[in-house]
């Protein structure tokens, strides 16, 4: 793939390499922080790090963390049913996929946040809300991946197992299913990362537009501490917690996919 | 690399969609409709009106008319049952709001707020990324010290930035820039690299082979090759940054689009609720659209090779 081969680097090298440029970057802001910064409010990595300990320790952070997470798995829920069964049928019968595309493509490039006002009109300041943004949010990579994914089955196999008497139900279980399923983990991945980002923005926004009411989860916990204790250090925290769980869904689904579809090596 | 592997399927339902209208190659149309028959007949036989009001049914343009005839009835049917104004306003009302805001102006003004933010961002985004991509991709070792950080930031979405950018810029101009610029930058630095180590080394050999020097190297040879795959990346990166700015302008500016939304939520004027956020769906589809001529204008080498 690449135009060098990198020399093979020896494991002290390694390390090197992965924590020279974070280190450094940590203590200059750590400096910076002690001795140029002028407000005192200012995030401070060792006051990140107590921060953090902190609110694990007074159960917030989880708390908030459980319920975003909830919502993440039940608006990806929700979504899966709806895209991958609707994904199915438009990739086996083209003359529907001819009549739904164009209202899809119309509503695929809208961002989760700007039907935020509709569904804070629908549903309120709640879990359903934020739940509802997710839906939308993981309902477009799903649906086209998996169109994509069974408009692509090898037409020889379709072909294989109705030439022996297959039934069409039995056919769409039995082949065409498992001939897009690396497609549709594929939507799965990627939607479940793009449900992450939604219920951030979710949350900050419904948090933000209701005076930091009713909704919580992590991103309304980010809002509060914006708002209202002004505590910056703990908004680094939860900066922090958001990018790991994003990194852990994305490794929880590629190690799933190579679980899955050991073939796809 | 694994970017890389998203972006070009990412992109491709999409585009598989646009040529797949009606070709073979594409669907299980045959096995599972049994319209094959039918098909291969007409392809042969002298053409009957009968065949062409079918085979006008079946144009791409046709069905989307009578899929949007189909929204729109039974949106309004759903409005007329439902009877809630506020929560689901008719798309009459829609409509009407949305002349309304579009002759007094109001609807251009934000439009054209959030796409000016849009494009300064994208500027910026474009001039840290592609250079530092290039020094990244170029240089082994570089790349090796750099990209722990790059994977560090990169899974913190732009999202969660706001809090903290709201404190340091306050509400405003800066804030949704900024956020986009940082939106934009991971795909455009990592589709710029990607671009650069998948040069097929034959073409840097054959160059140096004739003794061209670095520079032109660099210009000539690389830059040409690499360039399709960042436009790819440009692409990826507008569609984040037009997500974004939304969250942005809702939560953090007193102008745009997205501050335009939730203003009218907050007066209860759901039809231009539904009107801005149409315009946002409208102005996104737009610049995509011209981003893609861009790409065949600029690149028109990679028509074919699956990121075009």
């Amino acid at each position: 793939m690449t135009t060098t081969v990198a020399p093979k680097s020896t494991a002290p090298t390694r390390i090197l390499q992965m924590t020279l440029l974070p280190v450094i970057l940590i203590i200059v802001w750590q400096l910076w922080a002690m001795l140029l910064a002028s407000d005192p409010r200012t995030p401070v990595p060792t006051r990140i790090v107590t921060t953090f300990v902190d609110l694990v320790a007074n159960g917030g952070l989880v708390g908030a963390l459980v319920q975003s997470l909830t919502r993440v798995v039940s608006g990806f829920a929700i979504a899966f049913v709806f895209g991958a069964t609707l994904g199915l049928l438009m990739g086996s019968y083209p003359r529907l996929r001819n009549l739904l595309d164009p209202i899809i493509e119309t509503f695929r490039p809208l961002a989760p946040m700007a039907i935020l006002p509709i569904v804070l009109l629908w549903f309120g300041t709640g879990t359903p809300a934020a739940t509802a943004i997710v839906t939308y949010a993981a309902f477009f990579p799903l649906l086209l991946n998996t169109v994509h994914g069974v408009s692509r089955v090898d037409r020889k196999l379709v072909l294989a197992a109705s030439t022996m008497g297959v039934s069409k139900p039995v056919i769409l279980a039995r082949v065409v299913l498992p001939a897009a399923l690396p497609s549709v983990m594929l939507g799965a991945r990627l939607a479940m990362g793009i449900a992450w980002t939604a219920i951030i923005a979710a949350e900050l926004g419904v948090g933000a537009k209701s005076g930091g009411g009713t909704s919580g989860g992590i991103g309304q916990m980010m809002f509060v501490f914006y708002s209202y204790s002004i505590d910056l250090n703990a908004i680094v925290v939860c900066m922090i917690v958001v990018g790991v769980v994003a990194l852990a869904i994305d490794r929880i689904f590629r190690f799933a996919e190579r679980r899955l579809m050991p073939w796809r090596q | 690399m694994n970017l890389m592997n998203q972006t070009q399927v990412t992109l491709e339902p999409s585009r598989a969609m646009a040529q797949g209208a009606g070709t073979a190659e594409s669907s299980l149309a045959p096995i599972v409709t049994a319209d094959v028959a039918p098909r291969a007949v007409a392809i042969g036989a002298p053409v009957s009106r009968a065949g062409i009001v079918r085979r006008a049914l079946r144009t791409r343009s046709f069905s989307a008319v009578i899929s949007f005839a189909v929204f729109l009835l039974l949106w309004d049917v759903i409005a007329e049952w439902l009877d809630a104004p506020i929560q689901f306003p008719s798309p009459l009302r829609v409509a009407s709001a949305f002349v309304d805001l579009a002759s007094g102006g109001e609807l251009f003004e934000h439009a054209l707020i959030s796409t000016t933010r849009l494009a300064i961002s994208l500027a910026v985004a474009l001039a840290l990324a592609v250079p530092v991509g290039f020094f990244m991709g170029l240089n082994e070792k570089a790349n090796a010290y750099m990209d722990p950080l790059v994977e560090l930031l990169r899974p913190i979405s732009g999202i969660a930035w706001i809090p903290l950018a709201l404190f340091i810029f306050g509400i405003g101009d800066v804030l949704p820039v900024f956020i986009m610029v940082y939106v934009a930058f991971f795909p455009l630095l990592l589709s710029t690299i990607a671009g650069v180590r998948n040069v097929d080394p034959k073409f840097v050999n054959a160059a140096r082979t004739m003794g061209v020097g670095r520079a032109a190297l660099l210009r000539k040879v690389i830059v040409p090759a690499a360039l399709p795959t960042v436009m790819v990346g440009f692409r990826l990166a507008f569609a984040g940054a037009w997500a974004a700015i939304i969250a942005a302008e809702l939560i953090g500016s007193p102008s745009g689009l997205g501050f335009a939304i939730e203003w009218y939520r907050e007066l209860l004027m759901s039809p231009k609720v539904f009107a801005f956020i149409a315009v946002i769906g409208i102005v996104g589809y737009l610049c995509d659209l011209g981003l893609r001529a861009l790409q065949r204008r600029l690149t028109p080498w990679a028509e074919g090779t699956g990121l075009a």
